[in-house]
């Protein structure tokens, strides 16, 4: 959690600062949701399809900081190596596809990888994973996807967070139902409800989830209640959001709470919070410092096809613009 | 055999559900049958008795087979709107009286007989025969191939127009190009040299224009008075020269140049003079005619001439005329009619001087002079006979007084 | 005995199914119906657990897909019609196909396409997708027009490991049939010279192939000798078949089922045009489609779409230029 909010406030003032490349998108105030569900999968063993507001998680799964640092930064040593940025890096060899930018595509990807795996029977003990917001329920694809993951029976969790605002639209403008979590009894999926602010119920509730899933109960869907602590990206500044929905219980600061409980539950001491903060933002600096030195990508180097497959007369279909 | 699907091409009888003289009902199903899709009963669109099934279970049909015959009332037709067998036949024939071949091949692939699909062998590609023109980028109409390849024999189009071509409406193609580039290869020829071929590219982009020619014959022997007395002697041209750049002067226009929707002015009136040299002709200009004196001219003239014939001209000495004064009377030669440059309006040109007898209003009497024609080419996109006769009497009133010049 | 072109399509899936463990069957209706076209009929009885019936989700499917691939599988889907593929277009474009050069991971992922229209079909069960796809890199079209390729171009499609789009045509799935299958074939990218001809060229794909040699047979009786290229594939595109035969015949049509807006014939002419203008001896023409949805009814349909006829007289007026 607090490895993504600090590494999220560097990307924030790199973005502010003019270094990156296109926008930031971060995860503030999902940490607790994020994290928690990255902590309870097992990298190598399961599939985690990260979103936007997903650093946390992504973290948690396993993502190493560099991977973050080079593609916010346009290295060309980055998983995208300069041809995708931000959110959308993905390690497809490592169980995490990159995202693409339509809503709820994800879905029906993770089920594909867990398919897959029942096919070569080696789906037992295994999960998939995915992240979406309120927004992507409204999509087809969610619909498609969970339909699908839940006729094939899928060990699938869907995590829903419940931000309040698909970029400046509020729930009700998205969805009629009192609770989203209604939607996982329409699918024939198991559904739970979390507050979203609570790392200690996270844990316990995602956990549960992951928990059946790997059991072989199905597909999960949890639906976690929170406020989005930022703008849509860096670029907005969420005005919108009116002022009783940030200082409601929802709009608490999960990473406050988190520290909170554990310093009560004599997990770690504040002290102790505080060295950790001291070192994540030096491994976050030497990251950042890493990706700043390295090459970006160089027109003339790229061989500018979409396929991986050489067919020997196809010709290029028009000269590459900088030739 | 109905269409019972889509992709359906035929369908198998599996079972007659009635015999001749049954009575059926519309809508009763009354033959059975399977597709490769799935099975299926044939229905009845009336009332009616069975006279007639040519349908064999277990056999095959295609789409559009008669299965069998209904002795229907004209009654029942009339209710249900179903067409008889002879209303049928009929459209047949009408049909295909009218529409032809076209109605025919509409459908193509229900006219696919159940012969089976010969797939073509494959042909492996070759460029054969004619000389394909692959590597250039870059009568009446001349396509793009045959453009390219009159561009690798670097032929034009005046040299195609001898040329009978067998293309569609009459045109030249590649090939009757080949075919007569082989007929010329049984003739004696040369190679023609950089001057000709100079020369040959000037004339043949100044003969885009309607050229017309006028002249006036002009009496030289004031002038060869006048002349027999300067040191260092001018030459006729030079006379000719001054004098046209003068007349030009009082009518610049008339040496203006149409580009599009305007008439380009003299800016200087800079007058070449054709040159015959060796297998050509050279124009070296001689600048602002109109500000010089005849005496001053002379040496720079000479100056041109000299190295012109030489070979020793400059690209400069030859650029920015605004026409061109020959005197093909060098030749022997006492009429013509000039071409100008591609880049001018005017060319003026001058016959060998003839002793004639020209009669005289002062004496009353025929007395011997010397008499050559002048002559005028000019664009008539530009020019007028009007203008042109103009200009010519300006010039050889300005001779007669070459005192003056 | 003969073999049809939809039965060689569902022989290459048997192959494929015997003897690729990474293959597998997921569409509508395909599993025990054999699929609405019946191209794999029987496969799920001789398959148990490769071959499945899947939910009205095409986006989904190709979700799925794309999913199993990154695992390291080779699913075939079928769509039920092209025309349904609008509905994973968004799978297709944004996430199968940008996924080689976005991560570096290659999709090895095939979609069949029912394509083309048959009569009585109507605007949404007989639509060419092909020139749409193409558009998009990453993605690899194919279009067979015999029997012989349906077979080996869906087993050299599926042993890519990008994603492929397979056109088969609906039209000729019964209708066309040859005694065998040919042992040898081209390899996927090379165009074929369908007929051999001088005069001028027409570059067809699927169904209309079949058309233009119909057109060329035509025309034999007045001295035209007509050269037909298949295209085979529509991407990649065989440009030096093609050029090589305009070069030798001067003159090009383009003959695609599509609509008119765009697509495979307007690339065509665009690269000939920039890459052969010197070849060519008059203006490159195309023929496709109307420019309206497909029209249901079998007249309007047959007058919608190129035929030998309309073939025919875009032929004389080119060579007549």
């Amino acid at each position: 959690m607090l490895r993504g909010r600090i590494l999220e406030n560097k990307l924030s003032s790199l973005y502010k600062a003019g270094k990156i490349v296109g926008g930031v998108y971060l995860g503030r105030g999902q940490e607790a949701v994020s994290a928690t569900l990255g902590t309870a999968l097992i990298q190598g063993t399961d599939f985690f399809a990260p979103l936007i507001r997903d650093q946390a998680g992504r973290t948690a799964f396993g993502e190493p900081l560099i991977d973050c640092t080079r593609t916010y930064l346009g290295s060309v040593k980055g998983p995208m190596r300069g041809r995708d940025g931000n959110i959308h890096r993905g390690r497809p060899d490592l169980g995490m596809p990159a995202m693409i930018s339509h809503l709820g595509a994800q879905v029906s990807v993770v089920a594909g990888m867990l398919f897959a795996k029942r096919l070569q029977g080696t789906l037992a003990g295994r999960v998939g994973a995915t992240c979406i917001g309120d927004g992507a329920t409204s999509t087809g694809a969610f619909h498609e996807g969970l339909n699908l993951a839940a006729i094939e029976r899928l060990p699938l969790v869907v995590v829903v967070a419940n931000n309040q605002f698909a970029y400046s639209t509020p729930n009700d403008r998205q969805f009629a139902c009192a609770d989203l979590v209604e939607k996982a009894r329409g699918y024939g999926v198991g559904g739970f409800s979390v507050d979203g602010t609570d790392m200690l119920a996270c844990v316990s509730v995602i956990g549960e989830a992951v928990r059946r899933a790997r059991e072989g109960g199905g597909p999960q869907m949890v639906v976690a209640r929170l406020l989005r602590l930022s703008g849509h990206g860096e670029h907005d500044d969420g005005s919108y959001v009116p002022a009783e929905a940030r200082v409601d219980h929802y709009g608490q600061d999960c990473i406050e709470v988190a520290m909170q409980q554990l310093i009560e539950n004599h997990f770690a001491t504040a002290e102790e919070i505080v060295a950790w903060q001291d070192q994540i933002a030096d491994e976050v600096q030497r990251a950042v410092a890493q990706a700043q030195q390295e090459p970006v990508p160089d027109p003339y180097q790229e061989d500018w096809t979409a396929l991986s497959t050489r067919f020997p007369l196809d010709q290029p279909i028009s000269q590459p613009i900088f030739s | 055999m109905p269409q019972l699907g889509e992709s359906i091409a035929e369908a198998t009888i599996i079972r007659l559900g009635v015999k001749v003289g049954d009575v059926v009902r519309t809508d009763q199903e009354i033959i059975e049958v399977e597709t490769n899709k799935a099975v299926m009963g044939v229905t009845t669109l009336c009332d009616g008795v069975v006279s007639e099934l040519r349908a064999v279970e277990g056999v095959s049909y295609s789409v559009g087979s008669l299965l069998g015959l209904l002795e229907v009332t004209e009654a029942e037709l009339v209710r249900t709107g179903v067409e008889s067998l002879e209303a049928i036949d009929e459209r047949r024939v009408t049909t295909s009286q009218t529409a032809g071949p076209a109605q025919a091949e509409s459908n193509l692939h229900f006219a696919l007989d159940d012969d089976a699909y010969e797939e073509a062998p494959a042909v492996v590609p070759s460029v054969k025969g004619l000389p394909v023109p692959t590597g250039v980028m870059g009568a009446h109409y001349i396509s793009p191939r045959m453009r390219a390849r009159m561009d690798d024999l670097g032929i034009r189009e005046a040299d195609i127009s001898a040329i009978a071509g067998t293309g569609a409406g009459g045109r030249v193609t590649v090939e009757d190009l080949e075919r007569f580039l082989d007929y010329l290869d049984t003739w004696p020829s040369s190679q023609a040299s950089p001057m000709r071929l100079a020369v040959a590219d000037a004339m043949r982009r100044s003969w885009t224009r309607p050229l017309a020619t006028v002249g006036l014959p002009i009496l030289l022997d004031r002038l060869l008075d006048h002349r027999r007395n300067q040191s260092p002697k001018p030459g006729l041209t030079l006379y000719l020269l001054r004098a046209f750049a003068l007349a030009l002067t009082e009518n610049p226009t008339t040496a203006g140049y149409l580009i599009g929707d305007k008439v380009v002015h003299p800016r200087s009136f800079d007058i070449g003079v054709a040159v015959q040299v060796e297998d050509g002709v050279v124009v070296p200009v001689v600048r602002k005619v109109d500000q010089k004196s005849l005496k001053d001219l002379v040496s720079e003239y000479d100056d041109l001439v000299d190295r012109a014939r030489r070979r020793r001209l400059t690209e400069g000495d030859c650029r920015g005329g605004i026409a061109t004064v020959t005197n093909f009377g060098t030749f022997g030669l006492t009429t013509g009619t000039p071409i100008p440059l591609p880049n001018e309006t005017l060319i003026l040109g001058v016959g060998a001087g003839v002793k004639k007898p020209v009669w005289s209003a002062q004496v009353e009497a025929f007395l011997p002079a010397t008499e050559a024609d002048l002559l005028l080419t000019f664009d008539h996109r530009v020019v007028d006979g009007g203008g042109a006769g103009v200009l010519l009497n300006r010039v050889s009133e300005l001779l007669q007084t070459p005192e003056a010049l | 005995m003969s073999v049809t072109y939809i039965d060689a399509i569902r022989e290459a899936q048997e192959k494929l199914l015997r003897e690729d463990d990474r293959v597998f069957l997921y569409g509508q209706d395909i599993a025990t119906f054999g699929g609405a076209f019946k191209a794999t009929k029987g496969l799920a009885e001789k398959f148990p657990n490769r071959v499945f019936d899947a939910p009205i989700s095409e986006d989904a499917m190709i979700g799925m897909a794309v999913g199993a691939a990154i695992e390291g599988m080779r699913p075939i889907i079928e769509m039920q019609f092209a025309d349904f593929s609008s509905v994973a277009f968004n799978q297709i474009v944004n996430q199968a196909a940008t996924h080689f050069y976005r991560t570096g991971m290659p999709i090895p992922l095939t979609v069949r396409l029912p394509s083309g229209g048959t009569p009585g079909s109507g605007p949404f069960h007989s639509q060419s997708m092909e020139g749409i796809y193409a558009q998009y890199p990453g993605l690899v079209v194919l279009t067979p027009a015999t029997v012989s390729d349906a077979y080996h171009m869906l087993l050299d499609g599926v042993a890519l490991d990008d994603p492929v789009i397979y056109c088969e045509h609906k039209f000729l799935y019964r209708w066309l049939k040859a005694k065998s299958i040919n042992g040898d074939h081209l390899p996927i990218g090379q165009a074929r010279i369908t007929r051999p001809g001088k005069h001028a060229t027409v570059v067809a794909y699927s169904a209309m192939v079949h058309e233009a040699v119909r057109a060329a047979d035509r025309l034999v009786q007045d001295g035209w000798e007509i050269e037909v290229v298949d295209l085979r594939s529509v991407k990649p595109l065989d440009i030096d078949t093609i050029l090589a035969s305009v070069a030798r015949t001067g003159r090009l049509l383009a003959v695609g089922e599509a609509f008119p807006w765009g697509g495979v014939t307007a690339e065509v002419v665009a690269r000939v045009t920039e890459e052969g203008f010197h070849l060519l001896d008059a203006p490159p023409q195309r023929l496709n489609a109307r420019d309206t949805p497909v029209p249901y009814h079998p007249k309007l349909w047959a007058a919608h779409r190129p035929t030998p006829e309309s073939i025919c007289e875009a032929l004389r007026k080119l060579l007549s230029f």
